[in-house]
């Protein structure tokens, strides 16, 4: 009876308090959907029999660890706002005689009630949604999924243990509010009067310095891989920095404003800065977490969609053709060798493919830094300026004239001290070129279009292709160069490599053949003696393409996901920052009107206040991704040759899509705001 | 010259599907001259507060007219009501409805500032007015940490700081200690000998002696009325607390 009791307390509060209590119920029942989703499809069939497999396994579970660290994280604050609204009640409960223990046997019961019907409700929506992800995940990496439900145990049970561990947590600090706290302090709580925020200058002039800091490191990155751990330094600034700027930063502001009587004393101006003074000191940290999630999210889903979209093309940048055969030999005569595209035209005959696009040509290939015409193949190790690093270092591909005049069907000559030049991306300003350490030095004519599709492998670097009539010469006398530099240090191994490639497109064969050709054609060139190679491989576009999706396939639905609970935690942070503000302006409004303004002054100046408010945090975020773009991009590259054009039409999208989104929220909430507001008006009292 | 003229005043309140109506006012009139500082007394629910809201111009009378220095206050169209109001009469309320976001005189200043005023003038015209209510050391406390006296005489200067034609208190000495509340009437005295004229509704006997005439309103009319004449504080008093006696104990109206 007694449980009875409590339990029918427990339930009439939270049915009191729906307002609050249904969307909170929503967003902790979502988090334990999108948990047990992610969990249960890196465990299922098709995803690891998948090539990739592993990867995307890898990832969802990184996926499931980010996103049970934010729910704990954000249903703290959430909870703390719950129970703040509620302390009003509890201080009645212990006045009227029950002691905190009682109260607390409420709170427990509510948690668990509150913890079930996540669960239950979470679960259940998890388990019907699941085959839908999965459809969704398979179909993004490029798969075919079968049409089996399934159930996975194991993630059921780790969202049951995770959640469950989250929502305990919860009670326990709840429960030490409640014991340490005063009944009369509860009763009070929300009535008593507010000191004013007192502006700290210290750590909103902080708050500017360390942003305008983080966005001069991010800006200034210019080797990506090495400065990972800088990069997220500025990062977390630029959180450090928002809160301070939000909590501190705007309540600076607005005393500066004040200060100002000029600007404070007019009637534009004067309610809206001085009670916006106190809106930031209740919402500025609520507000800094709306900043960094919308943050998140827009980085998040633009750079996993630009991967994701621009996918196709990088990989078709590094594998121009379908089939791509690559030999690796010792020296200039071997790689000669004709018989290499014989080989794989048999073996590709016997396995009943037909080839079009034909190309074969062999290769020395090496990295340099290029200055005046002069490439020091040694040079790209040395400690120098970053900067001058990246501007000048080349990929140099050197092929014959008999090849390139094969292949292009053309005629070319060249005298001696003549060479071809091809550049990838950056031009080739010199008249000449020549390598370090050699003493040839060949006079240079440009070339804007080579014959064939070259793979744009190191796509960050650029690459040259020089042509040259006496190729084995040429080569020899950098190998040579080569070799005796690797002879004489210990650490740098310099290379220089010739390589033979045979490519081929294939007409009329779908995907999965051409990865067995391609394997075909490497196990014939492995098992013909005829020719002495270091090493070999065939690939085929359609092998890289489909682990290429498997993996960023993977991402963008991660990104997604995680994306909706980012969302819906902003959402809910923005709901209650309504409801809070609505109950504490109701009597303000009163006030206003009876000292002589007009209702549809005050709705003006507050609608004002709420809308700096809220799309404040929009604005700022986009800040963060405007700057983080530099970084984002240079990242891109080194995954997958990024196309900054692609980058800024995600970006701008994804952009675009979050502010619709906010500003369907705004309205929704601004709704619930209104309808406190008008609850109180002066002309029915 | 009279500054106020209530003529039959009548105020109906309809519940909102129209199945219910209350008559808070039945027909109230009377007039308020220049300098005078009249009490209206009533027990709860004698329809003071409408009668107030009325004068406010916060509500539309049913029927009758309110006259403010000659304006009918039912001519004034809707945009206008909000700067009549600000620019023509002062208010005191029972709970000072001070706004805690502002000092103690960014809440004098706010009805200046909604007139446009420049803040040289403002300041100007706040020094005496913090002076005379003695709260001129108190100018930039929030008003939580002040005393309910303290913000009681801060929303006396912000009701003063217009000039306004008639000053409305609403139960001004409700929320105070009897301390504070001898101060505020002994401004409100002050202030009316300096020519402000004032209208208070109150239920207190002591804030009423304070005044120059009471009314007593019963049942949505005005069922009598008192004047000071040569009375003391003490006398008046007196006289007020009888005429109460014989209002509740039942005497019928006569």
């Amino acid at each position: 009876m007694k449980l009875g009791f409590y339990l029918r307390l427990a339930i009439d509060g939270m049915r009191k308090n729906s307002r609050l209590y249904v969307p909170y119920l929503l967003t902790c029942s979502g988090m334990v959907t999108i948990f047990y989703i992610l969990g249960g499809l890196s465990h299922t069939q098709v995803i690891n029999t998948m090539r990739g497999g592993d990867t995307i396994a890898m990832v969802l579970m990184l996926g499931c660890i980010v996103l049970a660290v934010f729910s704990a994280i954000f249903l703290f604050y959430a909870n703390s706002f719950l129970v703040r609204r509620r302390n009003k009640e509890f201080g009645l409960y212990n006045i009227l005689g029950m002691n905190k223990v009682n109260i607390s046997r409420i709170l427990v019961i509510e948690t668990t009630l509150t913890a079930l019907v996540s669960l239950i409700v979470g679960l259940a929506v998890g388990l019907l949604l699941s085959k839908l992800a999965e459809l969704i995940l398979v179909r993004m990496a490029g798969e075919i999924s079968g049409y089996s439900f399934w159930i996975d145990p194991s993630s059921l049970i780790a969202t049951v243990i995770v959640f469950g561990m989250i929502f305990a947590l919860l009670l326990l600090v709840s429960l030490a509010r409640i014991s340490l706290s005063k009944p009369l302090d509860l009763l009070r709580s929300e009535a008593t009067g507010e000191k004013p925020p007192k502006a700290n200058f210290l750590f909103a002039l902080a708050g500017l310095l360390i942003l305008g800091a983080a966005y001069y490191m991010a800006l200034s990155i210019e080797t990506p891989l090495a400065a990972i751990g800088v990069f997220f330094t500025a990062v977390l600034m630029v959180i450090i920095a928002t809160y301070l700027l939000f909590v501190a930063g705007s309540v600076a502001l607005c005393r500066l404003l004040q200060k100002n009587k000029k600007y404070y004393y007019r009637p534009e101006h004067f309610v809206s800065v001085s009670s916006m003074v106190f809106r930031m000191k209740r919402n500025g940290a609520g507000l800094a977490s709306i900043c960094v999630l919308a943050t998140m999210v827009l980085v998040m889903l633009s750079s996993t969609s630009c991967l994701y979209f621009g996918g196709e093309g990088h990989i078709r940048g590094n594998y121009p053709y379908d089939i791509m055969l690559r030999v690796h030999y010792a020296d200039a005569s071997e790689c000669n060798d004709r018989s290499l595209s014989e080989i794989s035209a048999a073996a590709l005959k016997e396995a009943e493919g037909r080839e079009k696009n034909v190309v074969s040509y062999s290769i020395y290939l090496t990295d340099g830094l290029l200055t005046d015409g002069v490439i020091d193949v040694n040079g790209v190790d040395r400690k120098k300026n970053a900067e001058l690093v990246l501007n000048n270092v080349r990929s140099v591909g050197i092929i014959s004239l008999a090849d390139y005049n094969r292949i292009a069907g053309t005629n070319e000559t060249l005298s001696e001290n003549e060479a071809l030049v091809w550049s990838s991306d950056k031009p080739y300003s010199a008249k000449t070129i020549a390598f370090d350490g050699c003493e040839t030095v060949k006079n240079v004519r440009t070339v804007k279009k080579l014959p064939f599709k070259i793979s744009t492998r190191q796509t960050i670097v650029t690459l040259l292709v020089v042509v040259v009539p006496d190729w084995e010469e040429f080569t020899g006398e950098i190998t040579r160069y080569i070799d005796k530099l690797n002879d004489d240090t210990e650490h740098s191994l310099i290379d220089g490599t010739y390589e033979q490639y045979v490519c081929f497109d294939l007409s009329g064969t779908d995907e999965n053949s051409q990865i067995e050709m391609a394997r075909r054609v490497e196990q014939s060139v492995a098992s013909t003696t005829s020719v002495g190679f270091l090493w070999r491989a065939a690939d085929s576009f359609a092998e890289n393409k489909s682990e290429f999706f498997g993996m960023y396939g993977a991402l963008f639905f991660l990104g997604i996901a995680l994306s909706i609970v980012f969302i819906a935690a902003a959402a809910l942070i923005i709901y209650y920052k309504q409801l809070s503000e609505g109950y504490e302006d109701q009597g303000r409004f009163c006030i206003m009107q009876k000292v002589g303004m007009t209702g549809r002054e005050i709705k003006k100046t507050v609608e004002s206040q709420v809308l700096t408010v809220f799309f404040a945090p929009l604005i700022l975020a986009g800040l963060h991704l405007a700057f983080a773009f530099p970084f984002v991009n240079k990242m891109l590259n080194i995954i997958a040759s990024s196309d900054p054009v692609l980058l800024t039409v995600t970006n701008l999208s994804c952009f675009l899509l979050f502010s619709l989104f906010y500003i369907f929220v705004y309205r929704q909430t601004a709704r619930a705001y209104y309808n406190i507001v008008s609850d109180m008006d002066v002309n029915r009292q | 010259m009279s500054i106020l003229e209530v003529t039959d005043l009548r105020k109906v309140y309809t519940s909102r599907f129209g199945t219910q109506q209350v008559e808070a006012l039945h027909r109230v009139t009377f007039t308020v001259e220049q300098g005078e500082y009249v009490a209206i007394m009533g027990e709860s629910g004698s329809g003071k507060t409408t009668l107030l809201n009325l004068l406010a111009v916060l509500d539309r009378p049913t029927s009758g007219t309110v006259l403010l220095d000659g304006v009918d206050t039912a001519d004034l169209p809707e945009k206008e009501i909000a700067a009549f109001r600000r620019d023509q009469l002062g208010f005191v309320f029972q709970d000072f409805n001070l706004l805690d976001t502002f000092t103690l005189e960014d809440n004098i200043y706010l009805p200046l500032v909604l007139a446009n005023r420049n803040y040289k003038d403002m300041a100007g015209k706040l020094k005496p007015i913090a002076q005379e209510l003695g709260i001129d050391t108190l100018l930039k406390k929030y008003p939580y940490e002040v005393s309910g006296g303290q913000k009681q005489r801060a929303a006396v200067a912000r009701a003063l700081i217009t000039d306004p034609k008639l000053l409305l208190a609403d139960e001004p000495t409700g929320a105070l200690d009897s301390r504070s509340t001898d101060e505020l009437l002994g401004l409100f005295s002050e202030v009316n000998k300096k020519g402000q004229t004032i209208l208070m509704v109150t239920h207190s006997v002591k804030a009423a002696s304070h005044a120059t005439r009471v009314l007593f309103i019963r049942d949505g009319e005005v069922y009598h009325q008192l004047y000071r004449g040569n009375d003391n504080n003490e006398q008046f008093y007196q006289k007020i607390q009888d005429t109460l006696t014989v209002l509740t104990t039942g005497g019928e109206k006569a």
